[in-house]
């Protein structure tokens, strides 16, 4: 039997290589999905960690315990130490560092040098894991090996901060007013160091400036000896202990029982009353938020590529099927088992699936790789990698594609073996409409998401507000889109014989044999071709609706961070206050220097940017109008600064010569207009957040400006979304100058072509400037292209767009091959009977048209119109937090020359070989065929 | 039936390359055919019968030797001359099954009108009624191949070979698949059409019944004219 199959495989190795390539695509497809998602959220956690450190310049990982033990008679402090260094086990990640930070009660000192400040001194004693590893010994030197120097005093060190400030000096002995040790001697320390932190940014330091100030450091060891553990009911210790996780360990699939393990730590266990809710909770959870998002979004765009390239091995066996239904039926007279030819097409199939299997796993992780370096539909950039880890959910993917092919390969066998020749002989003669037509599924489809399309388009202020909720979209919504989609495609199915019917009697007269014999073809025998066609609108529909769909978001995307930014590159300096003694009252702002940004050599063009959100607008006597004040260089400012086209109703710059021409001008947004009702010629009195207040005549209103959101989306207290009016002021920058004085102000940067954001942070560095606000253009850009929403929504529609294109170029060459192969006979008659060779190529391109190109004008249409309806409510689902312009449907004009120059080639290509099998048909040998 | 020949085969043979040689399908066979004339071309399966009947209906080349139609070699003809000899002065009728599934048996019949290059009108739709019921079919011409009996596709393919009034009719064992009452009346069918249209008809067939219906018969055995 195996020989038997082998053979039969090789016989029709067409086909099954057909097959083969469709189990391949499936399984590699399948678990790409699950290998992608893995390694993009791990990036992504990765990334909110360091997002952290960055921001925050905070440890992203750390749990911290309190105890304030007064007279600790429990031993509480003992077994909190334990609890601190036993979590790591608990929660499954290992440890960065376990830091315990112990300070006795603040004591006055007494100098044995009798100094005459004595009375001043106030210190800590205070001891701190490893403290020695984190700081260099400036002065002095560190303790000695039993941290007690010969007369039983206490060796401490302390830091510049507290040094200097408290008067110490090097070598004196102190005593702790009111404090024994354990036997009742009073409690000595001498100064034996004076230290400085060797790193600023050492995430060990986490008690602010106190730490440094206020404490003098003993060894810690002797620290607990003498205060921890059995004397501790004598002393008031504030202990605290720091568990730094390693989050490199932390991984996405980690992420909920890390979170579930510290609730219930911080909420139920014996220790709830000591561990303070870790940071990490919050980000973990508006992390997992998103992740369900993502997932959920994901699923949704990977499901129609799935259902596709099942299709795919189901329209391909189904034609193995009928090819071999003769040989099926024949055996079966002969007294073939059905069981037997089961068994042969279940074997046949298993092999195909572990070939499948054994090219399609490492594929899949290949694909995988190629969705987390999509940068754009159908883009790629090779510096996005992602490291791929194999999981159990990748290999529960793969069974589940294995055994979804075996079954596909399968299960149109249990039908097919049923039929012996003289059934096969009927069922020819029958000419049967579908089951869907019957049942007019197109219509039903088409009706159900219509309504779902209704509803959506209806309400999409509210889809807004559902994702910026943090509510997962409804799936109905993606549904809609492709149920429409098969709805129409089916519908054409429908109405496609009635077209050619209408053009066959349109012409009746003119069509020469040809054109007559496939009209009358296509008329009769047509319904065998509607899955092919089906598949072809598909592929070119969803191509099109995914295209625009992945162009629209990103876009839209990208055009909203660009216009959100302003500049290129925008800093604010910390611009420290002077104390003038002359003028007690007012304390006014130092200029940072601002020749410096004038002669940077990373930029072509730089200008000042006075900019505020908290300024208002006084209304009647208590109510105010928050409004956003931004002062410019009219000049400056235009040359740096782009506007899209369309957005206001008059060119960008003729808004920046009306303020440049009228020196009391200002520009407003236009709700300035509609909800206060003022004119052109108005005045206006605004203030800044201090109070002071400048006057200036509208000369005209804006509905964008750069940087500027005319409304605000924001989430209340309670939840749920609101929608707010954002209102603007653009004036010189000069007039506030003159009436505020100096105010800081930032400084919009245009870069050199060659330079990009890390030459801004070097230049940053070199000239020391502090920032209290950067952003550059690229950077928000390039986050806006990681976001693994948008690049996995990218990702996977631009695969599920390659391979959807893949099978459709092959389904479309193995069926009409069949069909050639099918209609051999038919064909050699038709030659005997004196068809010339261009007649039949004739027939064949006439085939071609009412099959393919029918089906592609159809798919186009289909596709436009679906985009048309869908695109701007999916977009909502994407981009409603920040999306302040209005929504543009992006069609790439190049991805359509793609797909249509894919679809072109391929349907040539079909031509090409049709025309190659039946030219090398032999006439006698065809008609041969009918006497078998 | 006229004394004037139509067709004239001179020395035809064939061999088609065989693996380890060939195989000689034709041996220098000779024979006039007359116009008008039922000839029947006899012999066992493997004798040759259907190789020299596609020779002499054009979809194949001898090897060696000449086949005339009146003046014209047709075996020195071009490809596209010998489909328009096809289309034109020949008609074929074939053992299996041989209309176009897509087309009615009246539309079958058109069809070969519409290959002459005849003008489709009410001339030819008479016609093509004529040829049914001359077949005895004039009732069901409606009816798709797949709804008519063995026989009566048989019998629309002759209706279809001769619809466009052919000088020669090439039938391949169109009796191979009928029972002997049906083989017996579609061989009168052709031989009336010989007598009736004057159209000459060549027909093979190993069924030796069907003989006596023949004005001539060319018998072959193993590539061979044994009766000359």
């Amino acid at each position: 039997m195996f020989r038997i199959m082998l053979q039969k495989m090789w016989h029709k190795k067409w086909m099954t290589l057909s097959l083969l390539i469709g189990c391949i695509l499936l399984i590699s497809t399948a678990i790409s999905f699950p290998l992608y998602e893995k390694a993009a959220y791990d990036r992504m956690l990765q990334d909110e960690f360091n997002m952290i450190i960055t921001k925050e310049g905070k440890w992203p990982a750390l749990l911290e315990m309190t105890t304030y033990s007064q007279k600790d008679k429990t031993g509480m402090i003992g077994k909190v130490e334990d609890f601190a260094k036993s979590i790591y086990d608990e929660l499954g990640i290992s440890e960065k560092q376990t830091v315990f930070y112990y300070v006795l009660q603040r004591a006055t000192l007494l100098s044995d040098m009798n100094r005459e400040d004595a009375e001043d001194l106030s210190i800590s004693v205070a001891g701190l894991t490893d403290i020695e590893e984190h700081i260099q010994i400036v002065n002095g030197e560190g303790f000695s090996e039993t941290g007690l120097d010969e007369d039983g005093c206490i060796e401490v060190i302390v830091a510049e901060e507290c040094f200097v400030p408290q008067g110490l000096l090097l070598g004196e002995t102190l005593t702790l007013k009111g404090l024994e040790d354990g036997n009742g001697n009073p409690i000595r320390i001498k100064i034996k160091g004076v230290f400085r932190t060797r790193d600023n940014n050492d995430f060990f330091w986490l008690d602010g400036n106190l730490q440094l100030a206020g404490r003098a450091y003993m060894k810690m060891d002797l620290f607990r000896e003498m205060f921890t553990t059995e004397y501790a009911s004598k002393y008031t210790i504030n202990c605290k202990f720091y568990s730094y996780l390693d989050y490199k360990d932390i991984r996405y699939d980690m992420v909920k029982a890390l979170v579930d393990d510290t609730v219930y730590f911080c909420e139920e266990s014996p220790y709830r009353g000591v561990l303070d809710e870790p940071e990490y909770l919050e980000t973990m959870d508006s992390y997992l938020l998103k992740i369900n998002r993502i997932s959920a979004t994901l699923l949704i765009l990977q499901v129609p590529v799935l259902i596709m390239v099942c299709a795919f091995l189901l329209m391909i066996s189904g034609q193995m099927y009928e090819m071999e239904r003769n040989e099926i039926s024949v055996i079966k007279s002969r007294g073939s088992y059905r069981s037997q030819i089961f068994k042969l097409y279940l074997y046949q199939s298993m092999v195909i699936t572990a070939v499948a299997a054994v090219v399609g796993i490492p594929l899949g992780i290949g694909f995988s790789k190629v969705l987390g370096a999509t940068r754009n539909f159908l883009e790629f950039d090779s510096n996005l990698t992602l490291d791929i880890v194999f999981t159990e959910k990748a290999v529960i993917y793969a069974a589940g594609a294995m055994l979804l092919s075996l079954l596909s390969l399968t299960v149109p066998a249990i039908k097919h073996s049923k039929v012996s020749i003289v059934n096969l002989k009927q069922q020819k003669a029958l000419k049967k409409k579908g089951l869907w037509e019957k049942m007019f599924l197109d219509v039903i489809l088409i009706a159900v998401s219509g309504y779902g399309y209704y509803n959506f388009h209806k309400n999409m202020s509210g889809l807004s507000t559902t994702v910026l909720q943090g509510d997962s979209l409804d799936p109905l919504l993606y549904i809609s889109s492709s149920l429409f989609i098969l709805g129409l495609g089916l519908f054409f199915l429908r109405i496609h014989p009635y077209l050619v019917l209408l053009i066959y009697n349109v012409g009746k007269r003119f069509w020469k044999s040809a054109s007559y014999i496939s009209f009358r073809e296509n008329i009769r025998n047509g319904r065998k071709q509607q899955l092919i066609m089906l598949f072809l609108i598909m592929t070119i529909s969803l191509g099109i609706y995914h295209a625009t769909v992945a162009r629209t978001i990103l876009a839209n995307a990208v055009e909203n961070t660009q216009y959100l930014n302003g500049g290129e590159v925008v800093i604010k300096e910390f611009w420290p206050m002077s104390h003038d003694p002359s003028n007690q009252s007012e304390a006014s702002f130092i200029e940072p220097d601002y020749t410096r940004y004038m002669t940077m050599e990373i930029a072509d063009a730089c200008t000042k940017v006075y900019y505020t959100d908290s300024g208002y607008l006084p209304l009647g006597k208590s109510n105010r109008q928050a409004i956003t004040i931004i002062g410019i260089h009219t000049k400056e400012f235009g040359s740096m600064t782009q506007m899209p086209e369309g957005l206001n109703p008059k060119p960008y710059y003729e808004y920046l010569n009306e303020l440049a021409v009228k020196p009391g001008g200002i520009l407003v947004s236009a709700n300035f207009n509609r909800l206060h009702g003022y004119e052109i010629g108005d005045s206006i009195t605004y203030r800044n957040s201090a109070g002071q207040d400048a006057t200036g005549e509208i000369v005209d209103f804006v509905d964008y400006w750069p940087g500027y959101a005319p409304t605000v989306r924001a989430i209340n207290p309670d939840g749920t979304a609101f929608e707010q009016d954002n209102f603007l002021v653009v004036t010189h920058y000069d007039v506030l100058k003159q009436r505020w004085g100096t105010q800081p102000y930032e400084i919009w940067i245009d870069l050199k072509e060659e330079c990009d954001g890390s030459d801004v942070l070097n230049w940053i560095e070199e000239n020391n400037v502090r920032l209290v606000k950067y952003s550059n253009k690229d950077a928000n850009l390039q986050n806006t292209m990681e976001d693994p929403l948008l690049q996995g929504t990218n990702g996977v529609l631009t695969m599920g767009f390659i391979v959807t294109i893949l099978l459709c170029a092959i389904g479309y060459l193995i069926y009409w091959i069949m069909a050639i192969r099918e209609r051999e006979l038919m064909f050699g008659v038709l030659r005997a009977c004196g068809f010339h060779k261009g007649e039949l190529v004739h027939m064949l391109i006439n085939e071609q048209i009412f099959c393919g190109v029918f089906s592609v004008l159809a798919g186009i249409g289909i596709g436009k119109l679906s985009s048309g309806m869908f695109v701007p409510i999916l977009q909502q689902a994407y981009a409603s937090e920040n999306q302040v312009l209005p929504m543009k449907l992006i069609t790439d004009v190049v991805d359509m020359y793609r797909l249509y120059g894919v679809i072109s080639a391929t349907m040539l290509l079909a031509l090409m070989v049709l025309i190659g099998i039946l030219f090398k048909m032999n006439v006698t040998k065809a008609l041969k065929l009918g006497e078998e | 039936m006229s004394d004037q020949v139509l067709i004239r085969i001179e020395d035809v043979s064939r061999i088609f390359p065989v693996p380890g040689g060939e195989f000689a399908a034709l041996k220098k066979i000779n024979a006039t055919i007359n116009k008008g004339c039922f000839t029947i071309l006899k012999g066992r399966s493997g004798s040759g019968k259907t190789t020299l009947m596609n020779i002499v209906g054009g979809l194949d080349a001898p090897s060696s030797g000449k086949v005339f139609i009146e003046d014209c070699e047709i075996s020195s003809l071009s490809e596209k001359e010998r489909e328009n000899l096809r289309r034109k002065d020949f008609g074929f009728v074939f053992q299996s099954v041989s209309l176009i599934p897509s087309l009615n048996a009246y539309q079958n019949v058109e069809f070969s009108m519409r290959l002459a290059g005849k003008k489709i009108d009410a001339g030819t739709a008479k016609r093509v009624r004529d040829c049914l019921k001359m077949v005895g079919l004039g009732n069901r011409m409606t009816h798709m191949p797949a709804e008519l009996s063995g026989g009566e596709q048989q019998r629309v393919a002759i209706a279809r070979a001769i619809a466009h009034k052919p000088r020669v009719i090439f039938a391949d064992e169109p009796t191979a698949e009928l029972d002997s009452a049906m083989a017996a009346s579609v061989t009168e069918l052709f031989k009336t059409m010989a007598e009736k249209e004057g159209i000459t008809v060549l027909m093979t067939t190993h069924d030796v019944g069907l003989m006596d219906a023949a004005d001539s018969i060319i018998e072959l055995e193993s590539g061979e004219r044994i009766n000359a």
